[in-house]
């Protein structure tokens, strides 16, 4: 058995495992909160979403090595950073993924934990994400060409990841709604190849 | 007819160089346009890359002036072309080097490089080469044969108006427009299909399962996937107890098909599975909420 | 300046970036007030001035936004989880007509409109980027 096919197994089985802890002895939360949380408890209290044990640490820039699981990222006003990955880090390019996708040249944010050596411990990643306000110039098959300020961009369709949202409503497959000349805000992947965006979400307001 | 061009060249030439010329040596917004071209890595400052763009406007305007003035020399055509083949030159090494950036061309629009700016930057070389080969003046031949320079100079400016994309609410949507409304939207309408995962983290991120769970959620969605009429979504975590703060997988279990448009209140499954020793955490750390401080406040 | 509590406005809270930095940050610069940053806790605000104002057109959505200029300082807070970050305005937006009535909600408690615009650096403090939009109470 290769190496990939192996760890692919494990994966699955852990999966397996997660999905019988989450399904079978969950807490139900919700619509039908069948004596699981006391939500008013839950919101007496103002809570901060990080622990201010471990220094929060935010990290911007573009990737110039890799070495490992450690991220050699320089920011845009002259700072460098080393940011860790861990199990526990989240990595979002274009969709959730993992730290082999990284590639030398891509952006990112980090937002994590700065640790005693300097580093840090990341929580999660966003690499090359983007999220502009545009004008829908043109409707193509596989792509929208948009204008963000007075420069012109490609936004690329993804199949079985790009979705719109109309007038807030969820976010759906379904992509046939969009106008030209329509204003609309695009979140999504940005290319340092060619400087156009892969789509991951568009947001149409009326 | 091939004399007829040449000797229009100049004119169609003088044009395009006095509006993109003027653009860039008076224009308010060039140190802007400047600060995104490759010429600011090449001259390793703003302020020079302004100067350069500004300078490149000022050739382009004086060899407008040479064009309309004496389109019979040889000097402003041969000036025209070598003005273009540069232009190309600076196109083609900016995309191999700095792809995202600008290309600084017309002064008005930005964008990446792409056909266009190189299918300008060949229009001004070859207009240039026509220019040189003129062996009348442009206004000789205007009076002389008007009905063919004015198709000359019409097909001139249709091919300058798609090479530009200042002039494109005129003609390219209206036009794109029209196609959408006769052949339909292209983009799929994906009726019946299943609801993706982003609507998914949208529904739990509406529901007093996140709310309740966000103290001990410290990542974004790491993993998710489906099983059985679920969907999974796993976050990591962690939790404080007397013992110290441990790591967690937060798992959330939805029903697959539903979006925040069909259940405005979903019911969503919690666990938190401690990482170390992959038991299952009584859901008891979730109540009471853990007390945090406030984040650090900015200076 | 101290980021303080009394109560100002609450919205959808959305986020940009800006500075010379990576993707399509360039062409924003480093916004109205010329100090923005992506790695800064900075924030848009739609009423920042009269040229402002008459980009994001808020009122268009009934959100008539007292004017707060380049400097001020304004807590804002995850409306589910309280979470806060003190940010410092320093470009104007989002641009709130474009979106008229789009909701933002957890457990029913819907936050309308989007009313400020957030630096990288200030939204991952309290949300997640790739969710793109959060509700917001703003404190000043």
């Amino acid at each position: 058995m290769s190496h990939s096919q192996e760890s692919g197994g494990r994966r699955l089985d852990r999966r397996r495992f997660l999905t019988t802890a989450a399904v079978g002895g969950a807490t139900i939360v919700g619509a039908s909160a069948l004596g699981g949380l006391d939500a008013e408890a839950a919101f007496a209290e103002p809570m901060d979403s990080l622990d201010t044990a471990i220094p929060a640490a935010f990290a911007e820039g573009r990737v110039v090595a890799m070495n490992r699981n450690v991220l050699d990222v320089a920011g845009s006003h002259g700072e460098r950073y080393l940011i860790q990955l861990t199990n526990a880090t989240s990595i979002w390019k274009l969709r959730t993924t993992t730290a082999e996708s990284i590639e030398v040249g891509d952006g990112l944010y980090a937002r994590g934990a700065a640790m005693p050596d300097g580093t840090i411990a990341a929580d999660a990643v966003w690499v090359n994400i983007v999220n502009v306000y545009v004008t829908i110039r043109g409707i193509a098959k596989d792509r929208l060409h948009l204008t963000h300020g007075n420069e012109e961009l490609v936004g690329h369709i993804v199949p079985d990841t790009t979705t719109a949202s109309y007038l807030g409503g969820a976010l759906t497959a379904d992509l046939s709604r969009t106008r030209i000349g329509q204003e609309a805000q695009v979140l999504g992947a940005w290319r340092p190849a060619d400087g156009n965006i892969d789509i991951a979400r568009v947001s149409l307001g009326h | 007819m091939i004399p007829l061009v040449s000797n229009l060249a100049p004119l169609v030439c003088a044009l395009l160089l006095a509006v993109t010329g003027a653009g860039k040596l008076f224009g308010r917004q060039t140190a802007q346009l400047a600060a995104n071209t490759v010429l600011v890595r090449v001259l390793n400052d703003g302020r020079r890359a302004t100067l350069a763009l500004r300078t490149v406007g000022g050739v382009e305007l004086a060899l407008a002036a040479a064009l309309l003035a004496s389109p019979e020399a040889l000097l402003p055509g041969v000036g025209t072309a070598v003005l273009g083949a540069g232009f190309t030159g600076y196109l083609a090494y900016a995309r191999a080097t700095a792809p995202e950036s600008s290309c600084g061309c017309s002064a008005a629009a930005e964008g990446p490089i792409g056909v266009r700016s190189f299918a300008r930057a060949g229009l001004v070389a070859a207009g240039g080469v026509a220019a040189a080969g003129a062996d009348a003046a442009w206004w000789s031949q205007l009076t002389r044969r008007p009905g063919g320079s004015a198709l000359v100079l019409a097909a001139a400016a249709v091919l300058l108006l798609c090479a530009s994309a200042d002039l494109d609410h005129v003609w390219l949507l209206p036009l794109r427009k029209a196609r959408i409304k006769v052949f339909g939207n292209p983009l799929p309408s994906a009726a019946g299909e299943r609801v993706p995962v982003a609507a998914t983290v949208q529904l739990l991120e509406n529901s007093l399962a996140w709310q309740t769970a966000m103290p001990v959620v410290r990542s974004a969605l790491l993993d998710h996937w489906d099983d059985e009429g679920w969907r999974v979504l796993r976050y990591a975590g962690s939790y404080r107890d007397a013992r110290g703060t441990h790591p967690v997988s937060v798992l959330f279990a939805l029903d697959l098909t539903l979006t925040v448009d069909t259940a405005p209140n979903p019911a969503v499954r919690v666990s938190l599975i401690d990482e170390e020793t992959e038991e299952v955490v009584p859901s008891s750390v979730l109540t009471p909420v853990p007390v945090r401080t406030a984040l650090p406040l900015a200076t | 300046m101290a980021c303080g509590s009394t109560s100002l406005w609450a919205g959808e809270a959305t986020w940009f970036c800006c500075g010379n930095a990576w993707g399509s940050c360039g062409s924003a610069g480093t916004g109205a007030c010329g100090t923005c940053q992506s790695s800064k806790h900075m924030a848009a605000w739609p009423n920042l001035s009269a040229a402002c104002w008459d980009i994001t057109r808020p009122d268009l959505c009934g959100e008539n936004m007292p004017r707060r200029t380049c400097g001020a300082v304004m807590n804002v807070r995850h409306q589910c989880s309280g979470a806060t970050v003190c940010v410092t305005l320093a470009d104007c937006g989002p641009r709130t007509k474009s979106f008229c009535g789009e909701a933002t909600c957890c457990n029913g408690a819907c936050r309308t409109n989007r009313v400020i615009d957030l630096t990288p650096s200030a939204f991952t403090a309290i949300g997640s980027l790739s969710s793109g939009k959060l509700p917001v109470y703003i404190y000043e």
